[in-house]
Order: C-alpha cells, then sequence, then structure tokens
C-alpha cells in the first residue's frame, strides 16, 4: 500500500512538474498584463506538434527537436505578442479574455486544419526505464523532473540578476509608475509572453513521447488545469505554481490511481472552482509576487 | 429651519484601519435632523472614510452607526440607501454613462418606489403609474437644474459640470432624509457653485433634507452650514457652529491656517 | 424618451418607424422563404434560430449586467438534455418539456450562481469555464441518466394536438415555422425585460455598480436573477436544439456551443435585441449555409473576437444602425425636437 502510495507521489511529481513550468508562464504573463492567457494550452501544444513534425517529417533527433520546437513557438509568440498581447497593456479585463480566446480558437483550429484532426503518435523520446528508488519510469520522466527544477532555478536567478527580470519585476508590481520612470512596459510586455510562452512550449516538446497521442484540441484542458495551478500558487506568484502544480499532480494521480482515470481530469477543475470559492488569493499568500 | 434636537444619525466609536494605516480612531458624533452639518479636516483625516463607513461601502473594525434609531452597522449598502433613506455623492463625479439624464434620474428614484426587486420586472399598470410619477419627478429636476438642453444625451457625453448637476439632482430622486455630500463644489466654476449651494438650502428648507457636508471650500461651507464637525487624523478634534469653529485655535492650528 | 443605449445625437423622428419596418421586413422574408430556399438553407436558419435564445441570455448577463460568462453552453445542454430525458422516459408534449427545460436550466443556476456571482472578472470568466468541464464530465460518466457518450436518441419530434387535429412537425419546413414562433415569443419576453425598471437597473449596474447600490439597487440579487433568467433563455434553446436534433450527447457541451453564442452576441452588437438576430443570421446561417467546416468556423470566430477587441467594439448592429440613421436623413422632413445648437 505505502509502495502504490510512493508510485502514484513520484507520477504526481512528475506530472506536477509540467503543469508548474506551464503555470510559471501563465503567471509571469499575468503579472506584467494583468490579463489571463487563455491560449496558454494552445502554445504547449504547438510545442508538442513543432516537436512531432521535426521528428517524424523531418526525421531529426529527438533531442534537437525540443529546440527547434521552442524556436518555432517562440516566434510565433514574438508575432502574437506584437500583433495582439502588447496592445492589451491598461486595457479592460474583457478585451484581455476575448482577444487571447480569439487566438486559441486560431492556433487550435489553424493546427487542426494542417495537420488533420485525428489523434498522432510521437514516435521518439528517452523511453529507456530507469530504476528510482524501486520504481521503473521513463527517462524522460525524470528529464521532465530535472528540467522544471532548472527552469525555476533559472527564473529565479534571472529575476534576480538581470536587468530583464528587474524589469519585470517592476512591471508586476507598478505598470504606471514603470511608464513614468521610462521602462519600456510595451517590450517587457512582450519579452515576458515569447518566454511565459515558450515555458509551455518547452513543456509541450518535453512531454510528447510521454503523452504519445496527440491533438488540436489538447490544449484546452491544460489551459484549464494551468488556472488551478496559478490560482492555488496565488496569481503572479512563480514559486507558489510549483508547489500547487506538484500538488495537483499529485492529487490528479492519488484519484486516477484509485478512484478511477476517467476522473483524473475533473480533480483539477474541481480544484479550480473551490479555489475561487474559498481562497481566491491562493494557498500560499506571499506578498511577494516572484 | 430650525433644526430638531433629535439625532438622525449617531456615529459611536467608529474605527477603521488600512493595512498599518489608522484611518479612523474612535470617530462620536451625532447629526440633528434637518440640519446643514459641515465636515471638515485636513487631507487624510477620514472624512471619505467616515462617509464609506456609514453607508456600508465598508466595514467599520468596530463601532456603531444608528441612523434614524436603527443600528444599521452591517447593513449592506442598497439597503441603508432604500430602508434608511440615505444617500451620498462620491468625490469624483459619477453617473450611468449609457442612461440619458431623465433615464438616471428614474432609476435613483426607482428603488424606493417600488416594493421589491421582482416588482421591478413587470409592466403592469401599477409599475406604469410609478414610472409616470418618477418622470414627473425626474422632468422637473432637469427643469430646475437646467439640463434640459442636454437631457437626451447619455449621461457620459455631458460636461463634468453638467454630470455634477445630474449627480445632485439623482440624490434628490428617492426622497431621501439624509444626504451625505462628498467635496460637491470640487473643480466646478463659480457660478455653478451659487447654484449648487442655493439647491442644497432649498431641499434642507422646503424638503427638511439633513445634510452632511464634506468641503474644502471653507468660506461657503461656514455660511452653508448650522454647526460643522472636525476631524483630524481620524478622531473628532471640534464641532459646533461655524464662529466658535473658525476661532477655535486648536482648529486654526490644525487646518484653517491655509 | 426611451433608452437610447449610445445614439450621440437627437433621433431622427424616422428612425424608429425605419428600424421597425426592417424589422417586419426580416420577419416577412423569413415567412417567404421556404417558398424559396431549399432545404439545407432552411435548416441553417432553423439553426441560426435556436441559437437565438441563448444569445438572448448571453446578451442579457452581458449586454446588461456586464457580466462576461462562458456558460452559456452549459444551460443549452442542460436544456437539451431534460427535454431528452422528459419525453423518452415519461413521454411529455413538446410544449411542457419546452418549459420544463427552461425552468429546470434556470433552477440549476442558482447554485451556481450564489458562489460564482461573488467573484469578480476573471475569477468569474475561469468559474464559468470551470462549469463547462464539469457539465462535460458529468454528461459522460452519469452512464445510468445520459448513456455516457453514446448519448441519448429518438427524441420524439413535436406532436401538437387540438381536438381531433394532430400536427406533427416532423419536416424541415414544418419546423421552419415552429422554431421562429418560439425565437420571436422568447425575443418579445426579452424585450419586455429589458424595458422594465430592471433593465434600467441592469444597464445601471453595468455602467457603475458602487453607484447603483448607493441609489438602493440590489446588484447582486439582481445579479442573481438575471444569471437565472439567461439559463433559462439558454435552456429554451436547447430543448427546442434536442427537438430538432432528436439526438442528444455530451458534445453540446463542448465550447463550440459557448463560443458561437459568445461571438453572435458579441459580433452582431451586445445589448441590442437586433444584435442578437444579426449576429445569429451572420455567423450561425450563414456558416451553415455555405457548410463552412467547424475547423474553419471557429477560426473564422478567432478572427472576429479579434476584430472586435480591437476594431469594432460595438459589433455590427450599431453600424447598421448608422446606416439606417443616413437613411433616416435622407428623406425631406423636418426632423422636429432638435433643441440643442453647440
Amino acid at each position: 500500500m505505502g509502495y502504490f502510495i510512493l508510485e502514484q507521489i513520484v507520477n504526481g511529481v512528475v506530472t506536477g512538474s509540467v503543469y508548474a513550468l506551464i503555470a510559471a508562464g501563465m503567471t509571469m504573463i499575468f503579472g506584467v498584463l494583468r490579463a489571463i492567457n487563455f491560449a496558454h494550452g494552445e502554445y504547449y501544444m504547438l510545442g508538442t506538434f513543432a516537436a512531432w513534425y521535426v521528428v517524424s517529417k523531418l526525421g531529426i533527433d529527438y533531442g534537437a527537436s525540443i529546440v527547434i520546437a521552442v524556436a518555432i513557438s517562440a516566434l510565433i509568440a514574438a508575432v502574437i505578442g506584437r500583433l495582439v498581447m502588447q496592445r492589451l497593456v491598461n486595457a479592460p479585463f474583457q478585451s484581455g479574455v476575448l482577444a487571447t480566446l480569439g487566438i486559441s480558437l486560431i492556433l487550435q483550429n489553424a493546427v487542426i486544419l494542417a495537420f488533420g484532426g485525428g489523434y498522432k503518435v510521437f514516435p521518439g523520446g528517452w523511453l529507456d526505464p530507469v530504476q528510482f528508488f524501486g520504481i521503473g519510469m521513463a527517462q524522460q520522466r525524470i528529464v521532465l523532473v530535472v528540467a522544471a527544477l532548472v527552469m525555476f532555478g533559472g527564473l529565479e536567478w534571472m529575476v534576480r540578476s538581470t536587468t530583464m527580470g528587474k524589469s519585470i519585476r517592476a512591471v508586476s508590481q507598478n505598470p504606471e509608475c514603470c511608464q513614468i520612470i521610462g521602462i519600456d512596459v510595451e517590450k517587457v510586455v512582450r519579452r515576458t509572453f515569447v518566454l511565459g510562452t515558450a515555458l509551455a512550449a518547452f513543456s509541450g516538446a518535453l512531454t510528447g513521447p510521454v503523452n504519445v497521442s496527440l491533438y488540436g484540441g489538447m490544449g484546452e484542458s491544460i489551459t484549464l488545469k494551468t488556472f488551478a495551478v496559478i490560482v492555488m500558487g496565488g496569481m503572479g506568484n512563480v514559486r507558489g505554481t510549483l508547489f500547487a502544480g506538484w500538488m495537483l499532480g499529485i492529487a490528479e494521480s492519488l484519484v486516477a490511481g484509485s478512484i478511477g482515470l476517467q476522473y483524473r481530469d475533473s480533480v483539477g477543475f474541481i480544484a479550480l472552482l473551490l479555489m475561487l470559492m474559498c481562497r481566491p488569493n491562493g494557498l500560499f499568500t506571499a506578498k511577494a509576487r516572484f | 429651519m430650525v433644526a430638531n434636537q433629535d439625532a438622525i444619525l449617531s456615529v459611536e466609536g467608529l474605527r477603521k484601519r488600512y493595512g498599518g494605516v489608522s484611518a479612523l480612531r474612535g470617530v462620536d458624533f451625532r447629526i440633528r435632523r434637518g440640519e446643514v452639518c459641515g465636515l471638515i479636516g485636513p487631507n487624510g483625516s477620514g472624512k471619505s472614510t467616515l462617509f464609506d463607513c456609514c453607508t456600508g461601502l465598508q466595514r467599520s473594525d468596530s463601532g456603531k452607526v444608528v441612523l434614524n434609531g436603527r443600528d444599521i452597522t452591517k447593513w449592506s449598502m442598497n439597503r441603508i440607501a432604500r430602508e434608511g433613506h440615505l444617500v451620498r455623492s462620491f468625490q469624483k463625479t459619477v453617473v450611468f454613462h449609457s442612461l440619458n439624464s431623465e433615464e438616471n434620474l428614474v432609476l435613483a428614484g426607482q428603488m424606493s418606489s417600488f416594493p421589491g426587486l421582482l416588482s421591478t420586472f413587470s409592466l403592469g399598470p401599477a409599475a406604469g403609474r410609478r414610472l409616470r410619477r418618477l418622470r414627473e419627478r425626474a422632468a422637473e429636476l432637469i427643469e430646475i437644474s437646467g439640463l434640459q438642453r442636454v437631457a437626451h444625451l447619455p449621461a457620459g457625453n455631458m460636461s463634468g459640470g453638467q454630470q455634477k448637476l445630474l449627480q445632485f439632482a439623482s440624490m434628490l430622486m428617492p426622497e431621501p432624509e439624509l444626504i451625505l455630500l462628498d467635496e460637491p463644489l470640487a473643480g466646478i466654476n463659480p457660478v455653478l457653485i451659487e447654484k449648487v449651494i442655493e439647491s442644497i438650502r432649498e431641499a434642507n428648507r422646503r424638503l427638511g433634507v439633513t445634510f452632511v457636508v464634506i468641503e474644502h471650500n471653507t468660506d461657503v461651507l461656514m455660511e452653508l452650514s448650522h454647526r460643522v464637525i472636525v476631524l483630524h487624523q481620524g478622531a473628532k478634534l471640534a464641532e459646533g457652529d461655524p464662529q466658535s469653529i473658525v476661532s477655535d485655535p486648536q482648529v486654526i492650528e490644525a487646518y484653517l491656517g491655509v | 424618451m426611451s433608452t437610447t443605449l449610445d445614439t450621440p445625437a437627437p433621433v431622427p423622428r424616422h428612425l424608429p418607424a425605419l428600424r421597425w419596418t426592417g424589422a417586419l421586413a426580416v420577419v416577412a422574408a423569413l415567412g417567404v422563404a421556404p417558398l424559396v430556399l431549399g432545404g439545407y438553407y432552411l435548416h441553417a436558419l432553423i439553426i441560426a434560430m435556436i441559437f437565438l435564445l441563448p444569445a438572448h441570455g448571453l446578451n442579457l448577463i452581458l449586454g446588461y449586467t456586464g457580466m462576461l460568462s462562458l456558460a452559456q453552453g452549459v444551460f443549452f445542454g442542460i436544456g437539451a438534455y431534460v427535454s431528452a430525458l422528459l419525453s423518452l422516459h415519461f413521454g411529455t408534449s413538446f410544449a411542457f418539456n419546452l418549459v420544463a427545460s427552461g425552468v429546470i436550466a434556470g433552477a440549476i443556476a442558482l447554485p451556481l450562481g450564489i458562489p460564482a456571482l461573488r467573484l469578480r472578472t476573471y475569477s468569474f470568466v475561469m468559474c464559468t469555464l470551470g462549469f463547462v468541464v464539469i457539465a462535460q464530465t458529468v454528461a459522460k460518466n452519469w452512464i445510468s441518466m445520459t448513456r455516457g457518450d453514446m448519448g441519448l436518441a429518438g427524441i420524439p419530434q413535436p406532436k401538437f394536438q387540438f381536438g381531433s387535429t394532430v400536427l406533427n412537425i416532423n419536416t424541415i419546413p414544418a419546423y421552419y415555422y415552429l422554431a421562429p414562433v418560439v425565437a420571436i415569443l422568447a425575443t418579445l419576453g426579452f424585450y419586455a425585460l429589458i424595458k422594465s425598471p430592471a433593465g434600467r437597473a441592469m444597464v445601471a449596474i453595468r455602467d457603475n455598480e458602487v453607484l447603483a447600490e448607493s441609489l438602493g439597487v440590489p446588484t447582486w440579487a439582481y445579479k442573481l436573477v438575471v444569471f437565472m433568467l439567461s439559463a433559462m433563455f439558454a435552456g429554451l434553446g436547447g430543448s427546442l436544439y434536442a427537438h430538432y436534433m432528436t439526438v442528444v450527447s455530451p458534445l453540446v457541451f463542448q465550447m463550440y456551443y459557448s463560443t458561437t453564442i459568445l461571438v453572435i452576441v458579441l459580433g452582431g452588437g451586445v445589448g441590442r435585441v437586433p444584435g442578437a438576430v444579426i449576429g445569429s443570421v451572420l455567423f450561425v446561417a450563414l456558416s451553415e449555409a455555405l457548410r463552412i467546416t467547424p475547423e474553419l468556423r471557429m477560426m473564422i470566430y478567432g478572427f472576429v473576437l479579434l476584430l472586435l477587441v480591437f476594431s469594432v467594439p460595438n459589433g455590427l448592429a450599431p453600424l447598421l444602425d448608422r446606416g439606417l440613421e443616413r437613411l433616416a436623413r435622407i428623406s425631406p422632413v423636418t426632423r422636429g425636437g432638435r433643441t440643442h445648437g453647440r
């Protein structure tokens, strides 16, 4: 029994790390733009699809495909950032909702139209099993957790030590003030947007082999789970998303393992609704946004 | 009109903190029915917060607010307005920008006129009668305020001064007993100032409406008020008739020196 | 004088007359359509009219009270399932199902609305999305009631009995006359709502909630009632849909429905009755008639949303209005009541 729970927890940390990475991106974007990116899951999907395309149609090695996938997604995000996202600075919240909804519709369906609506299979990946404390799991899963930790560490460093990081912190705390001081808020928004969505795309490329099947609409449920994670972690709070992500991942695994696999996705939504009703400020009401 | 001795509004020991700042540190006073009471004090002395706590926009941390003998400390804002017959203005002039002047005024009066939420959904004869009455009063107020020329415009398209007049007229629609005015003369030209002051005097004398007025234009306020209360750093510093307040050394030191 | 939502100049005398003529012309055109158009186009118009109902509902909460809800599809689906279950298990008549669907959808909105309406802006929108997912999950997994992904089939088509004559609505042209009856009744109901004092209160809440509260408007109570009413409209639409398609499955809870309703209302012109009609005809009837695939349709909706945010925030109805206004000014009759000169 203990072994069973341990296995669920380990699985949960793996999936949770993915959620955390994606959520970190969304929460950063919220921090600088005060807008929730309803299309965030689509960038995850783009990452997966780009990697899949590169590996299966162009025959490129998986490792390189991750880099290429992130690059492609970042490019698309840069265009969207310039055309749409930066114009949402100081816009009423409905504009943000509708614009990002629109983007999500366009991205999802463009992919379906381009590649067909059926499920695709992700070939390749680092799937050789490795023993971890007596639990066998694919190498890919360990890579996921390590990647998440590295990324979070990187974000922490970036925010403390680089100019970009400081600008992000400044804009997150007080956008009006920044415009007066002379910080180019729109540029910070664009860059944060590309960074945030790149994190999602990166996660997508990394989980392709683990998810195995991909389809154009896969981003939708990811977006909703990410909502749950950022609300739990506290909107705008990057550190919070790491722990919130793990919590969601573990909760999902436990439910899937004990009640049934088909209820796995419901955990996130129930968590979201409970959070919104009871603790809309998140589980860790840390005042610091980073 | 001689002010009656019974208190329409009494505030006891009101306290309110925001984060680390104490906005109100135990305020006590009574407003007498039928009077025009000025409320002055330096910026940050808690005047607007006091209004907020009396009208339900904010919840005080402790203390009591009693309106017409009823404890309204925990009442919701709309209940205080409807059942307490109390209305307030806001520092920033606000109107319903999509509705025209008549509609703004009808809306201001309709909740007091209709017996309940569900009755507002009806289009029957009773509702029709109420609306007719409301429209008549609205037309009167538009006439008195001189807004006829722009009455058909959505209120958002009117000038700032016109909106201010509309805001004032809106407060008279629900036939309130007590009106709290938050800087009614701020940012309007001298001609309009005269008009607003006249309206306050009219409403007070003819309709018997009690007023509490926050205003920085102290000359006007002293002329207008029967009594003045001075707030300083969240507590009552002094109260009395305008003459004694103006000559009170404490008050002069704290505020009136300017 | 009636409420003008956004006309900045005095209304030209002829404008209301033109508007009503336009409306009647549309109704007349719809009336003769079956004589001119083939089955598939009638189907497109029927679908448009079915969507008009949840669109009115969304107009109520979004256009009149300012709440952006993505859950209209949920109540639409609930209405569809209620009608399906009632007719399949109890053999109840269409009229009964229609009303029951509306009432039950409205009733379900109550426990959902009470916690949801405490939330502001984003949280509210996310919450409504959460409802969508919960509805999908329930529909897929409550197999004993909904038969899961297999759905409920064989829903009987409407049948009206007047004495000894029986009217079977089982052909597209027949349905084509039933749908507008329901749609027109619903539209009249919507009108009654917005012209009532409550309608004015809703606009006030949308414009400035705190100001409304300070004047005695119980904003939270109104929002809840309006939320329930909008769910009711959506439920009615769902019932019509179920009896038309004769099949209901969890697919009815897909985001496609909520999104379409959103695009209809915003694209047509939020907060106005003709807006919802224009939206339905343009986005639904046209896409059905042109047989645009769902994916392409959704992409177009995506672009429409972007356009709405950045260029045409008030939708198409004001543009149409402006056209009508210009028409009104062309006629050489003096415009009475023009009192202001600036």
